[in-house]
């Protein structure tokens, strides 16, 4: 089947759901709700809350995040926001500003 | 689809004004206006130029129609065709090249939800 | 990757405006608006609830609104749309489902001859019956009976053809034919407007009429 990838030039103003995974080249703006994983590529600019299994992020993202399973700021990956995981991961060279709760 | 090589033929030469009805296959190469009512298949050759509503249980057109179109089966407007008019019908088909202004009006099923 | 343009999956729903500048193909489900400067596929999965503005549409999928090319719409077989095209080059695929206007730019359409609108308008709709008039084409109808024979089917849509929109849609017909027609003729530079609007009118008066 095939992936979903929203190319770089393209901008969603609104609001995406499904259940498979999403590459993000381009601008999101609104909300992400996933039962699957998430790919900001570099390049990529979400400003979006976001719900979803696992997310990796190398581009932009502006808005909190809740995931059920993983959270991966890449070293290109710049993070503004909450994040809500069990497990959570910020390479180094990653920029983040925002809250952690790892539901201790 | 295929029309009959005896079918009736309306020649190049040939104008006709007024309501035009017949149970065969017709061929159209000259000029009718007015109306068509045929129980076949109608075809509008490249010469041929329709000002007339028509109805027919097939259409094909590589000339020009201007008028509304009902078919019961099938209405194919070719590639070299111009048609300006609404047409109805179970299937309509319009080829790349014809040129076409007007509603077009079949079934068409939609997921529910839509 | 963003060099094969956009793919929203099979499983993916994207609700609220979508704009760029590649190709987008949609196996899943889009609502809202679509604006964009290169093509857009709607793969056999693929729904459009949305109007949508690009260079060129190619439909499989089911598209419900308007769709706007600056190049062209194909609908291809399995392709079902709702909704009005406003492009140069539109065409239906054998197998696809359409409803709705189509508008390709100016397309000349031939006008009736002077005698014949007058013909037309000054003879009521009920003479649509008479058969004694316009004898002149099928001279040779019950002529050949091969050609009846050969298809069986013509005896039932014959009654179709003619009971069905007889009445209700001479009249129908005729009165607006003669509104719309008429100035047409006259005002020869907005003829293809005049008439457009009129046929408008006649669809919807048909339609009333069916109703009813």
């Amino acid at each position: 089947m095939a992936n979903t990838i929203i190319g770089s030039t393209i901008v969603i103003d609104g609001e995406i759901t499904g259940d498979e995974a999403l590459y993000i080249q381009g601008t999101v703006k609104g909300r992400i709700a996933l039962e699957e994983s998430l790919y900001v590529e570099e390049g990529g600019e979400v400003e979006a809350d976001i719900e979803t299994q696992n997310v990796e992020i190398s581009g932009n993202l502006t808005g909190n995040i809740t995931a059920t399973e993983r959270v991966e700021i890449k070293e290109t990956g710049r993070v503004v926001g909450d994040v809500k995981s069990p497990r959570i991961l910020i390479a180094d060279g990653a920029v983040f500003k925002g809250h952690i709760d790892m539901e201790v | 689809m295929a029309i009959q090589t005896d079918a009736c033929v309306i020649g190049q030469g040939i104008s006709i004004n007024g309501r035009l009805t017949g149970d065969e296959d017709l061929v159209i190469e000259g000029r009718v206006e007015g109306t068509i009512a045929l129980n076949n298949h109608l075809m509008v050759e490249v010469t041929g130029t329709v000002v007339a509503d028509v109805e027919a249980v097939e259409l094909t057109v590589r000339g020009t129609v201007s008028g509304n179109i009902a078919a019961s089966q099938v209405v194919s407007i070719q590639a070299d065709a111009t048609v300006v008019g609404d047409v109805r019908a179970p299937r309509i088909i319009i080829e790349d090249g014809a040129r076409f202004k007007g509603n077009i009006d079949m079934d068409v099923p939609l997921p529910e939800g839509l | 990757m963003a060099d094969n343009g956009t793919v929203i999956g099979e499983n993916i729903r994207i609700t609220g405006h979508v704009s760029g500048e590649e190709d987008l193909t949609v196996f899943g489900w889009v609502e809202g608006t679509v604006e964009l400067s290169q093509s857009l596929h709607v793969e056999p999965s693929g729904i459009i609830k949305a109007n949508v503005s690009v260079a060129t549409a190619v439909v499989s999928g089911v598209v419900v609104g308007n769709i706007t090319a600056s190049e062209a719409v194909e609908l291809l077989q399995g392709g079902r749309m709702v909704g009005n095209i406003i492009a140069p080059r539109v065409v239906i695929a054998d197998g696809a489902a359409f409803r709705g206007h189509i508008d390709m730019g100016e397309v000349d359409a031939p006008e009736a001859s002077a005698s014949s609108s007058r013909a037309r308008s000054s003879r009521p709709a009920s003479t649509r019956r008479q058969p004694s008039r316009p004898a002149v084409a099928p001279a040779r109808p019950a002529a050949r009976p091969a050609a009846r024979a050969k298809d069986p089917a013509p005896a039932e849509p014959a009654k179709a053809v003619e009971a069905k929109p007889s009445k209700a849609e001479a009249e129908a017909k005729s009165s607006p034919a003669k509104s719309t027609k008429a100035p047409a003729k006259v005002e020869e530079v907005v003829a293809a407007p005049v008439k457009a609007s009129g046929r408008k009118k006649k669809a919807s008066a048909k339609e009333a009429a069916a109703e009813s």
